[in-house]
């Protein structure tokens, strides 16, 4: 080997060494952030935390530029990814409060066996009802979550929270990378995308809670990938796999699952688009044309026929959203989205800069491509440009025209970085590939210290910067992105999360108590005990979190606490519960309040059966 | 590099499975799954999943994703692997519950498609 080549490689192993010892620094720095007691993940994030990873983030790109191999750049980039998805379930003890909670009280069901067929249950009212049931993403994720636990032998409790965060750090790199190479791009240009795809803060977000529709993300951007490589490719396997995953990405969640649907019709026609153009170049656009509006009206009908399954959606189409609105507020909305309502540029920038590139840059290859417009890669390049745009078009439909939607419309931003990831990597790459094309054209011979001398002083100087830029600067530039991306993907502003203590109560409730038991409290407290005890679990009951009686039977506590309401809620349970508890924390309420319903709580004879947090928690037992 | 040629021998030996060898083994970290659900430590569970993963993957990988690169192939026979326990887990669950002996059941028949389409696979491949 020659001498310069043993020198470069010694300096990328000490750069991988350095890297990981940082990346197990910043693992260490987010331990050393996790807390019982915070609203979000800013208020506790060690100060060092941030610095580091935009150190280890800059080190990483630098490595990816490298001549390093491909599998050592990946593994690097998961690790990476897993990193900057692990936020919520290292730093809080139960998680982001939000939906994975409540998927995880659904999953407790399962795993302790509290319930049989699934969790819509047997029997329901209707036919249609169980088979809507049937495919809600929760069942899929119970099922994971359920054989990861049981292998593992282990609690759900942390195996829930950690399985998107470490299949979408894991898988979605990967997919990224496969979908830029099948896309055209090189080696470097796809391992770049893999790490890219973390410079978006919708995707970073999803990818850091346990929801099915996360899971449904991830399946989602593998069927991609096969579409694509269906476009170029006649076998049948790649059908099967395009298949397949659309199909498992309906499994996981219906909104990936009917966009998946969507692409693959489009992809489907754009394949017949290729052998019939040349026979009858008009039909094959018409058929384009047609399958595009059908792709991209696919969702908000899906919606609105939700309601012949199951009555309980209720999604319109409706024009209220305009009246009301000054005119420039309904262009903002067309223009950015409900980007018009976020008054943090930073956060625009963050969000937007990304796509906005991607779209840009789709043009110009779309423009520049012209010159062969049967070519395999113009027919991707369309393909993709169409997804894009029935993204687009899709949200504005659910944002502008539709209301009382199940979900809401910015969960469909994940799918357009998906698309937008390997256009942002192609255009990096071709502004290296550019710059090294530059440094060799002023450069042709071998830099040397010797051979510097004989170069002009200025040329000396252009070298020089064009090699600090590719070296140096855009490793800067790009690890800057990447980690002040996450300031716009973790949120700013959230309720306080389950405390340390409402998840100790409610565990010393579920230890200490033999007979069959109703909790009233707040709907914090009843997030920690269904991730504890399950939803709605005959023996351990919490009234589910949009359960109006639970609501009530809380107020009414609030207001006057007394044994009587307590026998209400056994009476309730529909079981023959013979314990009532009452749960109450400072914090959820302030002082004040809680002072006072402590004091009249014990004024009506019902006595503290414990407390937690240093008083913060305080619980009362009445028994029949 | 020749970590990778080693990992490649491995990967070549797993997907040979001799004499039901490999096969056999991921019945066994089955069996020893089900009995550390009684004892209930964790890192046994670790060692019997990343048995239990590596080896019904590199059969998934080896029987599904051939032309792919090692890396990538083994990722993808991973991912394959999952989703096979999920559909399987999911279909057992609607049926009925994915109680401990369903759930055992559920990493058998995974596991032995996993081995059918690794031997398939190889017979296919097979000169005759």
């Amino acid at each position: 080997m020659p001498f310069g080549r043993q020198a470069s490689n010694k300096l990328l192993r000490i750069s991988e060494i350095f890297y990981i010892i940082l990346t197990v620094i910043s693992f260490y720095l987010l331990i050393t952030s996790r807390t019982g007691e915070a609203r979000t993940v800013w208020q506790v994030l060690h100060p060092a935390f941030m610095p580091t990873l935009f150190v280890t983030t800059s080190l990483l790109l630098a490595i990816l530029f490298s001549s390093e191999t491909t599998t050592p750049k990946m593994l690097l980039i998961i690790v990476h990814s897993i990193l900057i998805h692990s936020f919520f379930p290292i730093i809080f003890p139960a998680g982001d409060n939000s939906g994975q909670q409540m998927v995880l009280g659904q999953t407790r069901r399962v795993f302790d066996n509290t319930i049989l067929h699934g969790l819509s249950g047997w029997p329901r009212p209707t036919l249609q009802i169980f088979v809507v049931e049937m495919f809600k993403g929760m069942n899929l994720q119970a099922a994971i979550s359920t054989i990861f636990a049981r292998m593992f032998s282990t609690d759900i409790f942390h195996v829930h929270l950690f399985l998107v965060p470490v299949l979408w750090g894991t898988f979605i790199p990967i997919a990224s990378f496969l979908t830029t190479k099948a896309l055209g791009g090189d080696e470097k240009t796809s391992v770049l995308s893999s790490l890219l795809v973390s410079a978006f803060p919708y995707t970073t977000y999803f990818g850091a809670i346990s929801i099915p529709n996360s899971l449904g993300f991830i399946f989602f951007f593998y069927s991609l990938h096969f579409m694509l490589k269906y476009l170029s490719s006649n076998n049948s396997r790649t059908s099967y796999f395009m298949l397949g995953f659309a199909f498992f990405s309906f499994l996981s969640h219906y909104l990936t699952g009917i966009i998946s649907f969507s692409l693959l019709l489009l992809a489907l026609t754009f394949k017949s688009y290729k052998s019939e153009k040349a026979a009858s170049p008009m039909t094959a656009k018409a058929s384009l044309a047609i399958t595009f509006l059908l792709s991209a009206s696919l969702l908000p009908f899906s919606f609105i026929y939700l309601r012949f399954l199951n009555p309980a959606y209720s999604t319109v189409f409706t024009l209220d959203k305009f009246y009301g609105l000054p005119y420039e507020e309904i262009v903002g909305l067309f223009l950015i989205g409900n980007l018009v309502y976020v008054f943090d540029i930073k956060a625009i920038i963050l969000i937007a800069v990304g796509s906005a590139f991607a779209f840009l840059y789709m043009t110009y290859l779309l423009h520049k491509s012209k010159k062969s417009p049967a070519g395999e890669f113009r027919i991707r390049l369309l393909f993709l440009f169409s997804a894009f745009l029935i993204v687009l078009i899709d949200y504005r439909i659910m944002n502008l025209f539709m209301d009382r939607l199940p979900l809401s419309e910015d969960r469909l931003w994940v799918f357009r970085d998906f698309v937008a990831v390997p256009f942002v990597a192609l255009a990096i790459y071709g502004v290296v590939s550019s710059a090294k094309a530059i440094v060799k054209v002023h450069c042709p011979w071998k830099i040397s210290i010797a051979s510097l001398k004989a170069i002009s002083k200025i040329n000396v100087l252009r070298i020089l910067a064009l090699l600090s830029t590719l070296i140096v600067i855009i490793p800067l530039i790009l690890g800057g992105w990447i980690t002040f991306s996450l300031s716009a993907a973790y949120p700013h502003f959230a309720p306080l999360q389950t405390t340390w203590y409402e998840l100790e109560a409610v565990k010393y409730i579920e230890e200490n108590t033999e007979e069959k038991y109703v909790v009233i409290c707040d709907v914090w407290t009843i997030y920690a005990g269904e991730m504890i005890v399950g939803v709605k679990n005959p023996r351990a009951y919490y009234f589910g979190e949009k359960d109006p009686r639970g609501y009530n039977l809380s107020a009414r506590m609030r207001r006057d606490p007394s044994p009587q309401v307590m026998i209400e809620a056994m009476n309730q349970t529909g079981t023959d519960t013979t314990v009532a508890y009452f749960i109450v924390t400072e914090p959820r309420l302030g002082v004040e309040e809680f002072n006072s319903i402590v004091s009249k709580t014990l004024q009506n004879s019902l006595p503290v059966y414990a407390t937690f947090g240093n008083g913060k928690l305080y619980i009362f037992r009445l028994e029949k | 590099m020749t970590s990778s040629f080693q990992f490649r021998k491995l990967e070549d030996l797993i997907a040979r499975d001799p004499k039901l060898l490999f096969t056999l083994a991921s019945y066994i970290a089955i069996v020893a799954i089900y009995l550390n659900l009684n004892v209930k430590l964790l890192a046994i569970g670790i060692v019997f999943f990343a048995l239990y993963f590596s080896i019904n993957g590199t059969f998934l990988a080896r029987a599904f994703f051939e032309r792919e690169d090692v890396f990538f192939r083994l990722m993808f026979g991973v991912l394959l692997l999952i989703m096979l326990l999920s559909f399987v887990g999911w279909l057992v669950m609607l049926i009925y519950n994915l109680d401990v002996p369903l759930f055992i059941l559920t990493l058998f028949i995974v596991s032995t498609f996993s081995s059918l389409s690794n031997k398939r696979k190889k017979h296919k491949n097979a000169v005759w």
